[in-house]
């Protein structure tokens, strides 16, 4: 019941405001401006004031185009390359024969810069989350405070929560790519948490915007020693939910289409919290047969 | 049920239609009939199959009616073997490209067959492209052929190339569609009834092929390695089909081939044939990838669904053998 409240108040926020505001560091200047604008000029407590407009931003120097250029060209050869040597990339074989694979790292700087952070300052709360890479370069270590006062704006009922997700995968051309796990059926993730209870999200892009806010998330609970955990959560546990509220009808997670994989934490507890990750990979568990956790049963049945 | 005679009378009304309306009246029951079937799974990728399925088919039945209107306009009769008015024929082109999945308008067809069930995939392949079909047959005298033509060399280009490294079954399949559908137009100005045969041949053996993944129920080319479990017979005749569908010489897939390099040879389009033949190389490397992960090899795993040891529904062994 505890996880349900939590469910409900940290996933209302998040689908509300976190991928809103996650998205632009995300897509860069090419969707930012346009989105802040699109809602009333009441700018909420914990966003920052518009310091310049989209037009102003506009570099328009012929050098730094020929370069944008031959990177994008660059990627369009490799995607090519790619396309010719087998599925993902890989030849045939070893996508027919892999069983395991690792999807995020975290061994530089560069590999944090992949994900993205954000917390309940979007909508004025006070919770503070930071990302940095742990010992010897060897995790990422993400840590801050929950807070869950409510920030004082007349219609905001909760509040505290943390998140960190990943910028989905771009192409040449600022195409979207997405990842096909197809081959899989279970998330692996070696933590080491402090026993706080996290929440994964994992989104698949759709094409139509009505369907935007659909995720599918199921939860890790931590054990908060100082020895590392490895966590696999097959992907038929995983339920749909959208701006928060899980969904009447459920449906297992399509494997081959994803977009970007989120932590967030929100257990209405203040104080500190800490999550060390190691790897986020990928497990084709052949000693699991579930297909679908949820109401397998055929809802209307024919009479 | 009501929707599968729906189907069928929408065919009907285009397939027996004289009066352009009548034609494009039994399209948009064929449309409506089948989005139910695409959405029945209520998953939003289904839905979202269905949507983009609708939206196409819609904008491409108000082209036809749009072409229509303009030669009615200008020649005063709506007989469909009338058509006289260039653009009304440049307009319609368009609209049948985008019915049939031709390309440059071939950007829906994957998504779609991803996102509906076998048996709908099934139906959207080969009984949705027989109306449009039948439309371009009766025109095919009046459109332009080099525009034909290059859209259907694109289709074979594009067939082969995107579908080289697919994973999910129903792409490769949609892939394999918009591939043969290129062979099919390529050759409806010069003999239409080399286009009648490679539709038939080809709705054949995609039945075949889709019945077949349907009783293994195999999605991705993970589940189609571990096919030869359940039904060994089938999976020897399903590699047949899928090498007939590639155009090797014993089977019968390669006939049409055959017949319509011939006929294009005869009408000196050489230079065309030759890229059309090579072109479908590179769809035969993919088949050949299929029937390589479905037969060939025995992989060291085995599959993990439990259900899949007492097959559902009838098998259909003989088809494949045609």
């Amino acid at each position: 019941m505890a996880l349900a409240a939590t469910l409900l108040h940290n996933a209302y926020f998040c689908g509300r405001c976190c991928r809103h505001k996650a998205l632009q560091p995300l897509l860069g200047p090419l969707l930012s401006d346009s989105l802040s604008k699109s809602y009333s000029s009441y700018r909420r407590p914990g966003s920052q004031p518009e310091k310049k407009t989209t037009w102003q931003n506009v570099d328009l120097s012929f050098k730094k185009s020929i370069e944008v250029l031959k990177t994008q060209l660059g990627m369009l050869k490799k995607e090519t390359e790619d396309h010719l040597a087998g599925p993902e990339g890989q030849s045939l074989t070893h996508y027919m024969l892999e069983q395991t694979r690792v999807v995020w790292e975290f061994r530089s700087q560069e590999d944090l810069n992949k994900w993205v952070i954000s917390s309940d300052v979007e909508i004025g709360g006070k919770s503070e989350v930071y990302l940095k890479l742990g010992r010897n370069n060897q995790t990422a270590l993400l840590y801050g405070t929950l807070n869950t006062e409510v920030p004082r704006d007349g219609e905001t009922k909760y509040s505290g929560y943390c998140s960190m997700r990943a910028k989905p995968l771009v192409g040449s051309f600022a195409r979207k790519k997405y990842y096909d796990w197809s081959n899989f059926n279970s998330l692996y993730l070696r933590v080491r948490g402090d026993g706080r209870p996290w929440m994964v999200n994992i989104y698949t892009d759709p094409y139509f915007s009505h369907q935007k806010d659909d995720l599918y998330n199921y939860f890790m609970f931590t054990r908060g020693g100082p020895y590392w955990e490895e966590i696999k959560i097959p992907f038929s546990k995983f339920f749909l939910s959208s701006r928060g509220r899980v969904q009447d009808d459920q449906h297992p997670i399509w494997l081959d289409k994803i977009s970007t994989v989120g932590f967030t934490i929100g257990d209405k507890v203040n104080g500190p919290f800490q999550l060390e990750i190691d790897f986020i990979g990928l497990l084709n568990d052949r000693a699991h047969t579930e297909e679908f956790a949820y109401e397998t049963y055929e809802k209307n049945p024919p009479l | 049920f009501i929707l599968m005679l729906s189907l069928a009378l929408g065919t009907m009304i285009t397939i027996t239609s004289n009066h352009w309306v009548t034609a494009w009246a039994g399209l948009e029951i064929n449309t409506l009939a089948i989005i139910p079937l695409i959405s029945k799974s209520h998953h939003p990728r289904a839905i979202e199959a269905a949507t983009k399925y609708f939206l196409t088919q819609a904008t491409a039945s108000a082209l036809m009616l749009f072409s229509s209107m303009t030669n009615a306009w200008s020649s005063g009769q709506w007989d469909i073997t009338q058509l006289t008015n260039p653009p009304s024929c440049l307009l319609l082109t368009a609209a049948i490209a985008i019915k049939l999945g031709l390309t440059p308008f071939h950007f829906w067809f994957p998504e779609v067959l991803q996102g509906s069930s076998l048996t709908t995939a099934l139906l959207l392949s080969t009984a949705m492209k027989l109306p449009p079909t039948t439309i371009l047959l009766l025109t095919s005298h009046s459109l332009n052929p080099t525009l034909l033509s290059t859209m259907a060399i694109m289709s074979i280009a594009l067939g082969g190339w995107m579908g080289l490294n697919q994973t999910q079954t129903r792409k490769i399949l949609a892939f394999s569609s918009i591939s043969h559908l290129g062979w099919m137009t390529i050759i409806i100005t010069y003999n239409p009834k080399l286009t009648l045969l490679t539709f038939y041949l080809y709705s054949l053996m995609t039945t075949s092929i889709f019945l077949s993944m349907n009783s293994t129920n195999t999605l991705k080319l993970s589940t189609l390695m571990t096919s030869w479990t359940k039904a060994p017979m089938l999976n020897t005749t399903l590699m047949l089909t899928l090498l007939s569908l590639a155009g090797l010489p014993p089977l019968t897939g390669f006939l049409p081939k055959w017949l319509i390099i011939q006929e294009l040879t005869k009408q000196e389009m050489t230079t065309t044939a030759t890229i059309i033949s090579m072109l479908s190389l590179l769809g035969l490397f993919f088949y050949l990838r299929l029937t390589y992960c479905s037969t060939i090899t025995l992989p060291p795993n085995s599959s993990n669904k439990m259900k899949q040891w007492s097959i559902k529904k009838p098998v259909n062994t003989l088809t494949p053998t045609l």
